[in-house]
């Protein structure tokens, strides 16, 4: 599935991405250590971390997405960092648990 | 003697920082400031803490030597010492315990060593603005019995707070606590709160900081400062 194809429920696109990003999976994760040390490429990083940083670690480790859980509001400058990368910024007032879910049957998993 | 002090400050090491916080330059906005006694606190790593001793010195500008550990949590902490040598065994152990990954400049910064004359010795090879595999219940004890002041970095903040990041202040035996906003008088009672700027710009320097009655700029010594301003 197309980063711009992803749709749930309650799921806003806040920066979207161009080209064909191909969300292959999901990882979840607040620890942004963790995140570096296990998300696998292609993976949409299902998290609460609304800054910067997600988007340089998710870049690093080739997530094809980041998905903002609790409908946290992303800061002007992750955004910035987000278009630059070319990955994609979503926000849903889902929890982790939702999100994953969500993604996880869109994904067909 | 009544002093003003900022012991959180970031120079152009730490990736996430302006490169024109050159050890010189912090001196000279923190004395313009008002400043009397300053702390380098970078990321994980004590590396900018010779220049910045020297910077200090040509200045006649009080400083101690600190470093911001990130734990296991990501939850940030000051570790401040006295002795540069002891700051410098403290931040080479803290380095070991970062993840092997190599920081990516574009991505995260450069991590420029400096020296006073702000030539560039080397880059920093591994990511400092990212979490060791210490935990908070550990790096506490090993500030304090390293010798350092121990402060957990802006408890009150969102982003790599101690509250945020592990749902509490545990009750440990901090100096003080950091804080950016309003604070809690349960936790003012307990701990001494500080406020210090952690300029990562020039222009960031002495935003916030905190006033202290102190005998010295030595950690015995402003640990019995900090005491003094204990919520009654």
């Amino acid at each position: 599935m197309k980063t711009n194809e992803l749709t749930f429920p309650g799921l806003q696109c806040v920066q979207p991405a161009s080209g064909d990003v191909e969300i292959t999976g999901g990882y979840t994760s607040d620890l942004l250590s963790d995140v570096m040390a296990h998300l696998k490429e292609g993976d949409a990083l299902i998290t609460i971390q609304a800054h910067k940083n997600t988007v340089a670690v998710a870049s690093l480790t080739g997530a094809s997405a980041v998905i903002l859980c609790h409908g946290r509001t992303a800061s002007p400058d992750m955004l910035q960092a987000a278009a630059k990368e070319n990955i994609a910024v979503f926000v849903s007032p889902g929890s982790q648990f939702e999100n994953t879910c969500a993604l996880a049957k869109c994904l067909g998993k | 003697m009544k002093a003003f002090i900022d012991f959180h400050i970031h120079s152009c090491l730490s990736p996430c920082a302006s490169l024109e916080m050159s050890p010189r330059t912090i001196v000279a906005r923190s004395k313009a400031a008002g400043i009397d006694c300053i702390a380098l606190t970078d990321h994980s790593c004590a590396e900018n803490l010779p220049a910045f001793h020297a910077a200090c010195a040509e200045a006649g500008m009080s400083c101690l030597y600190g470093l911001e550990a990130s734990t296991a949590e990501e939850v940030h902490v000051l570790c401040i010492f006295d002795d540069l040598s002891r700051a410098m065994d403290f931040g080479r152990m803290i380095y070991s315990h970062l993840p092997a990954k190599p920081n990516n400049p574009k991505l995260f910064g450069t991590q420029p060593v400096v020296t006073v004359n702000e030539e560039v010795t080397h880059f920093v090879k591994k990511l400092l603005n990212i979490g060791t595999d210490i935990s908070f219940f550990h790096l506490v004890p090993m500030a304090l019995d390293a010798g350092a002041l121990c402060i957990p970095s802006h408890i009150d903040r969102e982003m790599c707070g101690a509250i945020s990041h592990l749902g509490f202040l545990p009750d440990l035996p901090y100096d003080a606590v950091e804080v950016v906003g309003d604070v809690p008088a349960e936790i003012a009672r307990r701990w001494p709160v500080v406020r210090f700027s952690d300029a990562h710009q020039p222009e960031q320097i002495a935003r916030r900081f905190t006033e202290v009655e102190t005998e010295a700029f030595t950690v015995p010594a402003l640990r019995e400062a900090f005491q003094r301003l204990l919520l009654k």
